[in-house]
């Protein structure tokens, strides 16, 4: 079997929301049925599953995790413990279908009843004693990357602006997500929203949201008989420096983090930036965005604002870009979050994105992590050919 | 704090800044591990820092990441001088730049005392 022998048969998502009456192991199961339902499967059909979380599922013995084989009544070939979710998940499942010890694999997460109001969201804050006494959180370990950047390239700060402005604009049109309605916005409403660190503003960051999301991921045999167009994989990489959020990202390592992970995926492909039709990039803010397309070979370095606005990143445009509204607009569910990568690049390329769908999606980019987090991933995704 | 950092700390009690180098190789690294980056030898042991280094980056934080922590307030990375680094407060009433030389002062947080930089005047 090759790589493109791998296919995404269904996709599932739940209602993505501020604040979910559900808890994170109910949206996680959720979703599986949804992914099942799309696909066309039954879960007695699943014999292999990723479902890692810091609770729920798992095969960890930790307070939280859940017997994925007991609550489906299934007994599994395969359990994958992918950290976190989205490509590195996919990747795994491919591997367990490559070798033979799965067919079917659901890859199912999210997060519920987890976020309270008033303060940043916890997963985004660990409890490191070389970081808690200085208060850092996820953002902070961005900015401090971007701070760098803007040092070197300052008229980046409008670019980003207008980045952020597109996506939200993207998510304010698409009715299931969370931020629906919202908008539409400027540049300038980006630049004079409330700062939360600098450069940052509230507009340039992503969300904290709930929901579920699955995938369910078999092989092109059988992909065939069920009844959406399969969506194979084509390529993939991933990169990891170091453990996130605890030793802070050094720019000069980590702003081309995802270059050589683009090197392998679009080499396995036999594809190049240029052959890309939509890209569900990490948006977790404005600058990250700028900063794949460079990283993923794009453009080159400090070019990533300029090329996003003379290409045209808006569902218009000639690339793009998270075109549910992304981690910005649409919906971020923590370690989950990176399955709604997958999801949309899926939805383009079969034709299901309905109002959203991009005309001739033929490849999409998946992509997974960034600069701040220290690792990144990255998929290619096409119909079967 | 754990077996592997209770140095660290106790030398900070004392005002003392410390930083990990290694007894083979000589190399400098932080955080704290169980071995040294370069050589993998556990022949280390904590030494005493000049506290004197520069500003790698540096940022304002305006929204606290839990509730009852003061806004806005400086964060930063540090370049020590001897060849290492760490994610810090950097205190005065001004951001320092990028480049800007810092030298190490103290704060007691949450009945811990912590390092933290100033601009050098």
């Amino acid at each position: 079997m090759r790589l493109d022998e791998v296919a995404i048969v269904g996709v599932g998502l739940t209602p993505q929301v501020k604040r979910s009456e559900k808890n994170s192991l109910q949206v996680a199961l959720d979703a599986a049925r949804l992914a099942l339902a799309d696909a066309g499967l039954r879960h007695t059909d699943v014999d292999g599953i990723a479902a890692r979380w810091p609770g729920p599922g798992g095969t960890e013995l930790a307070p939280g995790s859940a017997d994925w084989s007991t609550l489906l009544g299934v007994p599994l070939g395969w359990i994958g413990d992918s950290y976190p979710q989205g490509v590195p998940a996919l990747v795994d499942a491919a591997g367990a279908i490559l070798t033979g010890q799965a067919t079917t694999v659901l890859i199912t997460g999210g997060q519920a009843g987890v976020l309270g109001g008033g303060t940043v969201a916890a997963y985004t804050r660990p409890g490191n004693e070389f970081v808690e006494p200085f208060g850092a959180f996820t953002a902070t370990h961005f900015a401090l990357v971007a701070q760098r950047h803007l040092a070197r390239f300052p008229h980046a700060r409008r670019g980003m602006a207008e980045i952020a402005a597109t996506i939200r604009n993207t998510g304010s049109v698409n009715p299931a997500a969370v931020m629906h309605g919202r908008g539409p916005y400027t540049a300038d409403d980006v630049l004079t929203a409330p700062p939360v660190v600098d450069p940052f503003t509230l507009l340039d960051l992503c969300l904290a949201s709930e929901g579920g999301a699955a995938v369910v991921v078999t092989t092109l045999e059988r992909a065939r008989d069920l009844p959406h167009p399969p969506v194979v994989l084509l390529g993939a990489g991933m990169e990891w420096l170091r453990q996130q959020y605890v030793d802070p990202a050094r720019y000069e390592q980590v702003w081309s983090i995802g270059s050589a992970a683009a090197r392998k995926a679009f080499g396995q492909a036999g594809l190049g930036p240029s052959d890309v039709d939509v890209a569900q990039l990490y948006d977790v803010n404005s600058l990250e965005v700028a900063r794949q397309f460079e990283a993923l070979g794009f453009c080159g370095e400090g070019e990533g604002t300029d090329f996003a606005l003379a290409t045209g990143i808006g569902a218009d445009g000639k690339l793009p870009t998270c075109t549910d509204g992304g981690l910005l607009s649409f919906s971020h569910i923590g370690w989950g979050a990176p399955t709604l990568k997958l999801a949309e690049a899926v939805h383009q390329v079969r034709g299901t994105a309905g109002d959203r769908q991009i005309a001739r999606a033929e490849i999409a980019l998946a992509a997974g992590a960034g600069s701040g987090a220290q690792y990144y991933n990255l998929a290619l995704l096409g119909r079967a050919r | 704090m754990t077996e592997l950092t209770a140095g660290f700390w106790s030398a900070a009690e004392r005002r003392e800044l410390v930083r990990p180098v290694c007894g083979d190789c000589g190399r400098n690294f932080f955080t704290p591990q169980i071995a040294c980056p370069e050589c993998l030898s556990e022949n280390w042991s904590y030494e005493p820092s000049s506290g004197c280094g520069r500003v790698y980056s540096a940022t304002v934080v305006h929204k606290a990441s839990t509730p009852g922590v003061e806004v806005p307030f400086h964060l930063g990375i540090v370049d020590l001088d001897e060849g290492w680094s760490m994610l810090t407060t950097l205190v005065g009433s001004r951001l320092p730049a990028i480049d800007a030389p810092v030298e190490v002062t103290w704060l007691e947080r949450d009945g811990r005392t912590v390092p933290a930089f100033r601009e050098t005047a």
